[in-house]
């Protein structure tokens, strides 16, 4: 939360610090737009904080400088992805006018909105889960599937950190995280802001098909974990890192697999069986509820309990 | 008794002109120095990405003074987290152009750069250290002529009026 403070601006806070504290600990998203007044969305639900005044340009430039130290040109890249990572691994997203150069992206200028997404690891996530992705100390081949806010991302930084300090009967491999979205680690400037073992390595803000690639070559890891597989490199690159003998975690957007099977760009993965495991998971009991997981044939995976619980 | 007054009012009056013509000396000196500072902070910028206030720390930790002083304060004043880029930047100025042998030109040009820092993307920051630069450049010319008109008639002049006071108080 420190690092958050930090970069708000002074009414802003004052606004947050008049809600009951326990409140506090729920915030999911804290959301700024210029002229409206700020909202918090805690648990899934919006709050907004109409009592104090509405956010104004002048937060906007305080809030930019705050985080790019006073220095824009050290945003150049996140302006053009439309997200900054700060310390402790929470994302700004930004949204404004965006200039565009040869129809690419180049930057958001004339920010207008933040959304800032407060970033829980919460260790110990998919420690019931993993008991099922592992067949004779090895990783199986996993894709975990769910709607956007399902909490794929926490479980996938939870099965890399499982995966890199090993266990009773899990085996500690090397994990290579290529992290596109600066989500699974979090990095800044590189380094990890999440509790991930020893055992990890991250390509920070990579191409996934690209950085699952350049791992393979350089880096030997025993699983590669990447967030949001979908376009078609990715599914090629896939194929590839399987051929190499690593093994893959990845999650994708989806309600389930039928539907997964629609999207033709993953639909070759499913066909060849590619995955040995399938999690689809929802928020129905809160976000990161298992809903089942389902073997490559997509038949339910029935595990004794006693196997795995360690 | 004499003599020693006599001795004292030429010995003064030689510091006053030397002062004064060290003043001439020193300008072309720092502009020179704050030169090659804003180049510095050019590569911090454009090749390290450094964000300003830790630019500024390193080039204080570099540069001799009052170049040091400049950049420190500044990064001390940023560091506080309480104030714009820009308002720091020209309390930083007022606070040490003063000391300096420096005139009110290059404090103009400096203010003026300072209001474009950090405000825009590398290339624009390297094209407006290059247009400081040479301002900068521009100052320092009109300072060299300066000085070697001015110095060392200002050193023998001290010495010169000392000498004439004396003899007219005889």
């Amino acid at each position: 939360m420190e690092t958050i403070w930090r970069i708000l601006p002074h009414d802003v806070q004052q606004a947050i610090d008049r809600l009951q504290r326990e409140k506090l600990h729920n915030v999911e998203e804290i959301r700024l737009r210029v002229g409206q007044p700020v909202e918090l969305v805690l648990e899934g639900k919006s709050l907004f904080l109409d009592k104090a005044p509405p956010f104004s340009i002048i937060g906007v430039r305080h809030v930019l400088d705050r985080l790019g130290e006073f220095s824009l040109y050290t945003l150049e890249e996140e302006l053009k992805r439309g997200y900054v990572t700060i310390e402790g691994g929470h994302r700004v997203g930004l949204a404004g006018r965006v200039v565009t150069e040869k129809g690419h992206v180049k930057l958001i200028r004339d920010i207008s909105s933040f959304n800032i997404r407060i970033a829980r690891q919460k260790i110990g996530a998919a420690k019931g889960l993993v008991g099922w992705l592992i067949h004779y100390k090895r990783w199986l081949n996993t894709l975990i599937i769910g709607p956007p806010q399902t909490g794929k991302t926490t479980l996938l930084r939870d099965i890399a950190r499982l995966a890199s300090i090993g266990g009773d009967k899990l085996p500690a491999v090397k994990v290579g995280i290529v992290d596109e979205r600066s989500e699974i680690a979090g990095c800044v400037k590189g380094v990890p802001q999440n509790d991930l073992g020893a055992r990890v390595d991250v390509l920070d803000a990579c191409p996934k098909a690209e950085g699952m690639m350049m791992m393979i070559r350089s880096m030997s890891p025993d699983l590669i974990v990447v967030d949001e597989i979908g376009r078609k490199e990715d599914t090629e690159a896939l194929f590839e890192a399987l051929n190499a003998g690593v093994s893959i975690v990845a999650s994708a957007h989806g309600f389930g697999l039928e539907q997964l099977l629609q999207r033709p760009t993953v639909q070759p993965l499913i066909d060849q069986q590619l995955f040995d495991r399938y999690v689809i998971i929802s928020r129905r009991k809160g976000p990161g509820h298992i809903e089942e997981i389902l073997d490559k044939n997509g038949k339910r995976v029935r595990v004794l309990e006693k196997e795995w619980a360690t | 008794m004499k003599y020693i007054g006599a001795l004292i009012i030429i010995f003064t009056a030689t510091a006053i002109g030397r002062l004064l013509a060290m003043q001439f000396r020193e300008r072309p000196r720092q502009l020179r120095q704050l030169k090659s500072a804003l180049q510095s902070l050019e590569t911090e910028i454009t090749y390290g990405l450094s964000p300003i206030g830790q630019a500024a720390k390193r080039l204080s930790e570099q540069l001799p003074q009052p170049g040091k002083n400049l950049f420190s304060y500044f990064s001390a004043k940023l560091a506080t987290g309480e104030m714009s880029l820009q308002d720091a930047w020209d309390e930083t100025l007022d606070k040490i152009w003063p000391k300096t042998a420096m005139k009110k030109n290059e404090k103009e040009i400096m203010k003026q750069f300072g209001a474009t820092l950090g405000l825009s993307d590398r290339e624009n920051q390297q094209k407006q250290i290059r247009l400081a630069l040479s301002h900068l450049e521009r100052e320092e010319i009109e300072a060299r002529a300066a000085q070697s008109q001015y110095e060392k008639m200002l050193k023998s002049l001290g010495f010169l009026a000392g000498l004439l006071i004396v003899i007219l108080l005889f």
